[in-house]
């Protein structure tokens, strides 16, 4: 068994009177890949801003290495800087070129000397194979390459895992593949990795497990094989027909 | 008679139009920053002294400050003795409530998903507000920046009932010497469009194209 990054526990969320996550229990070990799936509006990405310290739960308890989170006063940035983040909408800093973008976390936050931060940064960018494109900004840059460059800069905080929200859920399908590759690429490197997606064939290809969440709970998971060839749940099987079947 | 030498002395208010209107900027400028952000983050509770600042600033007319200030409270503070601090002083509180809100209206279209991906990489609310929000809220304020220093280039006129040798107030001497009533306020109209056009328009400008390099809105 290896060493638990992050775990939750009975984790609820409501916003206002609409309970969007109820009861939620997960963990994922240092080098595992993860991946998410299920119906819009089943409190996937809610669950992700959670477990990614973005918002404080309702109910219930999360564990950074084994740490109660919210019940032992840690500092929550200094943890926030240990878990990357990738998100669904283009979030880059736009009044910064990539490199910027990349190297500013490990500058403000991890404190680095600016030479040490652009080294940082210049070897993250290398590794999403943007380092041409250092010196454009966002604007200049296409949605998948935006996404890349998201994924550098989460990257360059030497985080112990990533968050991925539906990275391509708004990419054509060519910018798609160039985003999945990159992500493929870092889980087979060993970075643990929680994802949201429905690029099945990443999950088949990398993941170790993948969780089925529907109206707020992981009602099913499994490994891939599994998972998305012998659905136990109703639910799950029947989503799993539309996604593939297209219909 | 209006003559060349009339229009050459009416120049002489240049400079103080000048000094009253940039001085009284910078002072909005530092006063509007922090106001605004008093204002989204209510530090303290802070939120309703913000507003009541916004409010009144926006509620008295400036000449009214001005007056107020130099012939009032004199006494009190003895730096509004002086007729050009007290203008000066005057326009920038009003200037630092004004440039709040354009300040304001700025750091909320740069967005929170913006604020949320400073977040996740570990920065505190000051780090992410200086590194990411500010930068880009105030490309966005440029236009609105623009109009304001063009607003007090114009408002600084008012210091020429306090005394202050400005553009206004000489062009007043220059009609009551000349007995010419037309030129010296034309002249001084002219010479008005000519400092708060350029600067106002190059602000314009500099915001749009910012805001095309970078793709805000």
């Amino acid at each position: 068994m290896g060493e638990v990054i992050l775990a939750c526990e009975g984790l609820k969320k409501r916003y206002g009177d609409l309970w969007v996550l109820k009861g939620i229990d997960f963990e994922i070990e240092r080098g595992q890949t993860k991946v998410i799936i299920g119906p819009s509006g089943s409190g996937k990405s809610t669950f992700l801003r959670l477990m990614g310290l973005l918002e404080p739960p309702t109910e219930g308890k999360i564990y950074f290495e084994g740490k109660d989170v919210y019940g032992s006063g840690l500092d929550l940035n200094m943890l926030r800087a240990k878990i990357g983040f990738v998100f669904q909408e283009p979030s880059l800093f736009r009044h910064l070129t990539a490199l910027g973008n990349v190297k500013l976390g490990p500058k403000v936050v991890l404190k680095m000397k600016d030479e040490e931060a652009e080294r940082k940064a210049m070897d993250a960018l290398k590794t999403v194979k943007l380092e041409e494109w250092a010196h454009h900004y966002p604007a200049q840059l296409s949605g998948g390459q935006q996404q890349r460059v998201g994924i550098a800069r989460a990257l360059a905080m030497d985080p112990d895992i990533i968050l991925f929200d539906e990275p391509t859920a708004s990419l054509d399908i060519e910018l798609t593949w160039e985003v999945i590759d990159v992500m493929k690429d870092l889980a087979r490197r060993g970075v643990t990795m929680l994802v949201v997606t429905h690029e099945l064939g990443f999950a088949k290809e990398v993941a170790d497990e993948i969780l089925f969440m529907d109206d707020g709970r992981i009602i099913e998971s499994g490994p891939p094989e599994e998972l998305l060839k012998n659905p136990k749940t109703p639910r799950a099987r029947e989503f799993l027909r539309r996604l593939i079947g297209g219909v | 008679m209006f003559t060349f030498e009339n229009f050459l002395f009416l120049l002489q208010g240049v400079p103080n139009t000048l000094a009253i209107s940039f001085l009284s900027f910078a002072l909005g400028f530092a006063l509007g920053i922090p106001t605004a952000l008093v204002k989204q983050f209510s530090p303290f509770g802070l939120g309703h002294v913000a507003d009541a600042y916004i409010s009144v600033m926006r509620g008295i007319p400036v000449l009214v400050i001005m007056l107020l200030f130099h012939f009032g409270m004199a006494g009190i503070i003895p730096v509004f003795k002086s007729a050009f601090l007290s203008a000066t002083f005057a326009l920038g509180l009003r200037s630092g409530a004004f440039q709040s809100q354009i300040f304001r209206g700025a750091i909320n279209s740069v967005g929170r998903q913006q604020m949320m991906a400073a977040t996740s990489l570990g920065m505190n609310r000051w780090q992410a507000f200086r590194h990411v929000i500010l930068p880009q809220a105030f490309i966005v304020a440029l236009p609105g920046l623009g109009s304001e220093i063009a607003l007090l280039i114009k408002d600084s006129s008012y210091a020429f009932v306090l005394g202050v040798l400005e553009l206004t107030k000489y062009s007043d001497i220059v009609r009551k010497a000349t007995r010419s009533f037309l030129y010296p306020y034309l002249i001084a109209a002219i010479l008005y469009i000519m400092i708060t056009f350029p600067v106002a328009n190059y602000l314009d400008r500099l915001g749009s194209r910012l805001k095309t390099k970078y793709g805000l809105r």
